[in-house]
């Protein structure tokens, strides 16, 4: 089956489970249990962890399962998204303490008005990665230990050995650049 | 509510689809998101962006009973009354495993959580209905606090009891409920070896004064899993 093919599958068998169909809701578990372990592992780091959120993102899956109607991504990314974030609820909760980008959170209650502005659906994943080669090193490697392994600013900071502040200027300013990049090749419009 | 500037809004999404953003920023954006369809779309782009990265990652089998404790956590949407009572008590041997520890946690929290906040809640509802009957919170040193949101029809020959489901073994009660609005008070150690090991409250109607067996004689009338509590 095509890739392509493997989403539309999966869009059905969510479309059934929507409806209560519990045989499409196990084909769909089947099709992405091992790659949704992998990622909640990756994050979580502990096995009996990494059950636990694959078994609330499944119930949570099959209870929005009539949501995924109106999501623009596809199946399997919905999915990862509902397991990353899982994943984050936990680590959150069992390794430490939150640890906020206090500036970030601080303009988030602090901006005002903005014009509305329309937002094209122009997903070209693959670009990414060459996105990501264009960053500087570390900028490059801070992202990927916060995105792979969930690591918080402070954590990234202990294990790069780097001052708090340089941790979260590196992520931010990495990220502003990816997002041009992105932008230049047309995977998030420029804004 | 402000609205984000498109510079901000990505900056706060991009943050969170990495997974940097963390506590209430986190719980902060996603509900802007969620009423503002311009950073929703924003997240999305993001996520569309990213998240396909995540699944390159060599793929790990979860075992078997992952499956398991989801089929028995999926209620029904349509009828499904065929379960009998004991093999609903049965079905709780393969929830045990691997959450076990996680919510044994919860309860070893008990010890060190501060006084007067709940550590750990429970909403029990039944499988057929979404809003719950009962909550259940544990409040430090010792306290249950059983609060009946819904009450039962049922007769005065009947008592509503309280069973904690624990890990491994059989159910071990924690006491009778009021069946009425309002609250019942449980005291429990938090060292009480029927709180070992426990991940899953259930509720059954018994006779006056509670199963004569010391073990539910029926379906539960509702259920709810143990979620513990940290302050963010």
């Amino acid at each position: 089956m095509s890739l392509e093919a493997a989403q539309q599958r999966l869009a059905d068998l969510l479309a059934r489970a929507a409806l209560g169909d519990r045989k499409a809701f196990a084909e769909v578990y089947d099709a992405t249990k091992s790659k949704l372990f992998a990622v909640s592992l990756r994050i979580v780091r502990e096995r009996h962890i990494a059950e636990e959120v694959l078994q609330d993102s499944f119930v949570n899956i099959w209870n929005h399962a009539a949501d995924y109607a109106q999501a623009k991504s596809a199946p399997t990314t919905w999915m990862a998204a509902i397991v990353r974030n899982r994943s984050l609820d936990i680590v959150r909760r069992t390794r430490e303490e939150p640890d906020v980008d206090d500036a970030l959170a601080a303009r988030m209650v602090d901006e005002t008005a903005a014009p509305p502005r329309e937002m094209q659906d122009r997903a070209e994943a693959h670009s990414l990665k060459q996105c990501l080669a264009e960053l500087e090193a570390e900028q490059r490697q801070s992202i990927a230990l916060a995105f792979f392994h969930g690591l918080s600013h402070s954590e990234l900071a202990d294990h790069m050995r780097r001052p708090l502040g340089t941790v979260k200027t590196h992520i931010r300013r990495g990220l502003l650049k990816l997002r041009d990049c992105l932008a230049r090749t047309g995977t998030v419009e420029r804004g | 509510m402000h609205k984000l500037s498109p510079a901000l809004a990505h900056a706060l999404a991009a943050e969170y689809v990495v997974g940097t953003l963390r506590g209430r920023a986190r719980r902060r954006f996603e509900a802007i998101a969620r009423a503002d369809t311009q950073v929703a779309a924003v997240l999305a782009e993001w996520e569309r962006g990213l998240t396909p990265m995540a699944e390159d990652v060599p793929a790990v089998e979860p075992p078997a009973r992952v499956w398991d404790a989801i089929e028995a956590r999926v209620a029904p949407r349509g009828a499904d009354k065929g379960a009998k009572a004991l093999g609903f008590w049965r079905s709780f041997g393969l929830l045990a495993g691997g959450v076990a520890s996680v919510l044994l946690a919860a309860f070893l929290y008990l010890s060190t959580g501060p006084r007067g906040e709940p550590v750990f809640v429970a909403v029990l509802a039944q499988p057929s209905e979404p809003s719950p009957r009962m909550v259940v919170s544990m409040h430090m040193p010792n306290l249950l606090r059983v609060r009946v949101v819904k009450p039962w029809n049922m007769s005065p020959q009947q008592s509503l009891e309280l069973w904690v489901v624990p890990t491994e073994g059989a159910p071990r009660s924690l006491g009778l409920v009021a069946n009425s609005l309002g609250d019942t008070m449980i005291q429990i150690d938090p060292n009480d070896p029927r709180v070992q090991g426990a991940q899953l409250l259930a509720v059954t109607m018994e006779q006056a004064g509670g199963s004569p067996t010391r073990q539910p004689t029926s379906k539960p009338v509702c259920t709810g899993m143990i979620a513990p509590v940290r302050k963010i």
